[in-house]
């Protein structure tokens, strides 16, 4: 189905230069669908890239990174059993895990590596876009706790989100991995030049 | 070869165990449902279960925390929208606070040592049985040593007890750690200048600000919400942040100029920038002669002070240090330039501070939008209830109410008020005390009493061998904490505190631009044998006859407090768990009000007169204009500055055993320049040890970090890590503490500690 014809368009747009790296989403999110304590297991992150820039000087960038509710889902399509799937009506993928067999073609599929195995449900766990959160009137938890405001959740079918504003707005727009042709829902944007 | 992990393999790719679960750690409910069917459920009928209000503990700054609550279980902390500290935001932190309240290490019970200190072997006692234990020896120490012997360190919201607790003994040594370790110096520059504090709730505008200079203030990373907030809004809307610091932390990876200055000359370049100022005539002249005492004064001091100069001390070039006083002066009145909270660094503190307090008068930025506020009291409760917020006027915690204890008017041990003539004898001197009970001088301190409080993980214990020499001088320890802390091997008497998501408390009230009103009430009854910290005042107080001092409940007393509401807002105050008083005007010269200063001569003081009096007697030190003296440095070759600061998921030395915390970042590594590491054959991930010139004492192993991102001269390492604590599983032993290393020196104006005056070696670790 074209995405653009879905009832909802469901994105996150992070606003990069806002994201200071302090994990707040990290601890939210594993509050939230209890995932296990472990630093293998998380349904969201935050990158710090360190690099130099031309004069040997020091640059860091912090990355939120989550899944991408891609439209053309690499994970959806070699699921052997039907467990990952994406909604028709809003565009969200998520897992059935009684339907999981825990195979992980999908994890090795996601080039965003945004799938773990939940070793106390042995089955694929990932990111919702905490669906009974925002089913509920909520903001997903890692937006709803975002220090800097650098998260930003909503449907891009609604001309009056903040997320179509900051796309529309934004002096910078990419996507991660466009070029696997993933079509991903989420966005990294710029609001400064 | 090494399995790649998740993490690090997302770090490569994504840019081009044994599992404890949080459920599995939370009491067994549900446990008939299978998991898988707790996640379908969770997934189809969303419920949050029960709330209650409260502010967050997990750092000193009291956010506001909405706690969910299902089958008796707390499993999510969100941030409450209303609270002016966190616009409904939690940082890390915040959000891991269910993990110190879910902590199995938790203190349970109370302990009475049976074993040697430092040994770890306790026995369980009853409540009642440990404030027999401690009645019976406070009785001793005070019949031999006076009342003045015993000494309260405290830290937290519990703190008013035991200062209530402290002036009914009768004992002036009361003492509140973050003056000396944290912001004493800040605050007393700032004092001096414009006769109030810089507080904790920092009194700048960021949010509307065009141009911030921070002096090493970590304001991404250190990390107060609101301030992080805050400079992230005003970086979105355009401002420009300047960043001094010898080393590139979350702050600097934001600013728009990096200065990496050479440690403990901030003062010169902030000279530097004030003489370029008053040569290219871009002062507020209108603002200064009406509102500034010295001026003249202060422009014949600066005169000496030339960009070449400040080149030749800092290390920042010429044409930087023109520029960014053009810049500062160019969006000036809506600018700040901003001081470090912890300001325990070189022992020129309080003179840095008094120059950077200087560079903000000189643009005008008081009362301004985007510039410094004024903070207003919650006007409907005038009465002082809570620790004021680190305010230092002149300069008491605040006065004993009625039904309190008066003041003890004894000297201090500490030197807060005598030696150190301007150290609030409010807050007292933590080295002061820690030096007095190591030489009985002036008088011996025989007991302590610790409230979440923990010198071993906090102090200079390495210079002045606290274990070795200072703890043996001690007939009584009692620590209370919510943990079994470092100083817990050491205490006599161990007393659990409840979490606070477990306790009713006072409200939270905070002065403020738009001072506000919070309520803490528990999330769930307390899961073990702890109480709250007026409860255990109280006992302790009873067995010394002072038990009419704590007559009232915490229920009564808050019933007190919120009493004093208008009903309307009683009533906001339950369904919101915050009221915030709007009846106040934070930025008075832009409103065209006349401004008033509470120093001496009514006026910002450019040039101090307290300190020229100061100065007559005590010297160069308390010179009256912005002194600079450049830091010590070290005598020997291949030596590093040792420099410390906060990581934004931990908070001092006391969430390191939090498990999720813990998992975001478990242990603390060496920050060195990536040039000196490979001069001294250093590879990422190499394991050092950290050795003290001055005191030959070695660091637990640490993991080594080569980075560009430190000058050559120095190393970092994060606050709080290296517990000794055998009874923190997490924690223990998990990389270094700088509280063995750091330096013993002390700020000769405010008597603050000076930590980063310390020099080591980094050696390898042969594994």
């Amino acid at each position: 189905m074209d995405a653009k014809k879905r009832k909802h368009r469901y994105a996150m747009v992070i606003v990069q230069d806002r994201c200071i790296g302090c994990m707040a989403c990290y601890s939210a999110c594993k509050f939230e669908w209890e995932v296990p304590i472990s630093k293998e297991m998380f349904r969201t992150e935050v990158l710090e890239i360190e690099q130099k820039d031309v004069d040997g000087k020091p640059k860091v960038a912090f990355m939120p990174i989550l899944c991408n509710h891609c439209d053309n889902a690499p994970c959806v399509e070699v699921c052997p059993t039907g467990a990952s799937y994406k909604r028709e009506e809003d565009g969200i993928v998520l897992i059935e895990p009684s339907m999981c067999i825990g195979c992980k073609a999908c994890m090795e599929a996601c080039p965003y590596n945004a799938r773990y195995l939940n070793e106390e449900l042995t089955v694929v766990d990932k990111c919702t876009f905490c669906l009974p959160r925002i089913s509920n009137g909520l903001e997903p938890a890692c937006v709803a706790t975002c220090v800097g405001e650098a998260r930003n959740f909503g449907d891009l079918n609604d001309k009056n989100s903040k997320v179509y504003k900051l796309l529309k707005d934004a002096k910078k727009v990419r996507r991660l991995q466009e070029d696997k042709g993933t079509l991903p829902n989420v966005y990294y944007v710029s609001m400064n030049d | 070869m090494s399995k790649i992990t998740r993490r690090a393999f997302i770090k490569t790719s994504a840019v081009a165990s044994s599992a404890l679960a949080v459920g599995g750690l939370l009491p067994k409910q549900s446990k008939a449902k299978s998991k898988i069917e707790r996640y379908d459920e969770k997934m189809t009928h969303y419920d949050k279960g029960k709330t209650a209000f409260t502010y967050c503990e997990m750092c000193f700054w009291n956010c506001g925390v909405v706690a969910h609550i299902r089958d008796g279980v707390v499993h999510k902390l969100e941030g409450n929208r209303c609270n002016p500290n966190n616009m409904g935001h939690l940082c890390a932190k915040g959000n891991s606070g269910i993990m110190s309240l879910y902590d199995p290490n938790r203190l349970k019970y109370p302990m009475i040592r049976t074993g040697k200190r430092g040994e770890g072997k306790f026995k369980k006692a009853t409540w009642e049985e440990a404030f027999d234990y401690i009645g019976e020896k406070l009785k001793g120490i005070i019949n031999k040593y006076g009342e003045k012997s015993v000494a309260s360190f405290l830290h937290g919201t519990g703190e008013e007890p035991f200062i209530i607790l402290s002036h009914a003994i009768g004992t002036p040594n009361v003492i509140i750690p973050a003056y000396s370790q944290c912001m004493g110096s800040r605050e007393i520059g700032w004092v001096l200048t414009y006769g109030t504090g810089v507080s904790g709730h920092s009194t700048f505008d960021f949010k509307n600000s065009k141009y911030i200079i921070s002096f090493g203030r970590n304001l991404l990373g250190a990390l107060q919400v609101r301030e992080a907030e805050d400079v992230t809004e005003a970086l979105a809307r355009g401002a420009k942040l300047v960043y001094c610091d010898p080393r590139f932390s979350e702050t600097a990876a934001k600013a728009h100029r990096w200065l990496p200055v050479k440690p403990g000359s901030d003062l010169a370049l902030i000279l530097g920038l004030i003489h370029v100022l008053i040569r290219d005539q871009l002062v507020n002249m209108e603002f200064v002669k009406k509102y500034c005492y010295g001026f003249g004064e202060l422009a014949e001091y600066v005169k000496q002070f030339t960009p070449e100069w400040a080149y030749q001390e800092t290390g920042i070039d010429i044409k930087t240090i023109e520029a960014i006083a053009w810049e500062f002066a160019k969006y000036a009145p809506n600018v700040v330039a901003v001081p470090p909270r912890r300001f325990s660094r070189y022992g020129n503190d309080t003179q840095t501070s008094r120059g950077i307090a200087i560079l903000n008068a000189l643009v005008g930025n008081w009362g301004v939008p985007g510039g410094i506020w004024e903070r207003s009291k919650y006007a409907y409760i005038v009465a002082n209830y809570n620790r004021s917020d680190c305010d230092i006027k002149e300069i008491e915690f605040r006065l004993p109410k009625e039904d309190e204890p008066p003041k003890p008017k004894a000297e201090r041990a500490d030197g807060a008020g005598t030696l150190f003539p301007l150290a609030p004898k409010g807050l007292g001197r933590e080295n002061g005390i820690i030096e007095a009970t190591k030489n009985e001088n002036p008088y011996p301190i025989k007991a302590w009493l610790l409230y979440g409080t923990n010198p071993i993980g906090s102090s200079s214990i390495g210079k002045n061998k606290l274990v070795e020499e200072v703890i043996p001088n001690l007939d009584l320890i009692v620590d209370m904490d919510i943990i079994p802390n470092d100083i817990s091997m050491y205490a006599d008497v161990v007393l659990p505190e409840s979490v606070y998501l477990e306790r009713y408390d006072l409200p939270h009230i905070q002065k403020d631009a738009h001072p506000f009103i919070a309520i803490r009430e528990p999330a769930v009854k307390p899961l073990f044998d702890t109480k709250g910290a007026w409860d255990i005042a109280k006992g302790i107080a009873e067995r010394l006859g002072h038990g009419k001092y704590f007559e009232k409940s915490v229920e009564e007393r808050i019933e007190e407090v919120i009493a004093q509401l208008p009903k309307d807002k009683q009533k906001e105050l339950k369904e919101k768990g915050v009221v915030i008083y709007e009846g106040v005007e934070p930025f008075p010269q832009a409103a065209g009000k006349e401004l008033e200063f509470k120093t001496p001569s009514k006026k910002i003081e450019l040039y101090s007169t307290k300190l020229a009096k100061l100065y007559k007697e005590k010297g160069d030190d308390y010179y009256p204009l912005p002194k600079y003296k450049s830091a010590v440095q070290p005598r020997e070759k291949d030596v590093y500055r040792l420099l410390f600061g906060r990581v934004p998921m931990h908070t001092h030395a006391r969430t390191q055993n939090n498990k999720m915390l813990a998992e975001i970042y478990p242990e603390n590594e060496v920050w060195i320049n990536e040039e000196e590491a490979k001069r001294l054959g250093f590879d990422e991930h190499d394991k050092a040890v950290l050795y003290s010139v001055s005191t030959k004492i070695e660091s637990e192993p640490i993991k080594v970090k080569p980075t560009s991102r430190i000058r050559k001269d120095c190393i970092f390492i994060a606050h709080g890590f290296g517990h000794i604590s055998k009874f923190l599983d997490t924690a223990y032993k998990k990389g270094a503490s700088d509280s063995y290393l750091c330096s013993d020196e002390v700020d000769s104006v405010s008597g603050a500690a000076a930590f980063n005056n310390a020099f080591v070696k980094i050696k390898r670790v042969r594994s």
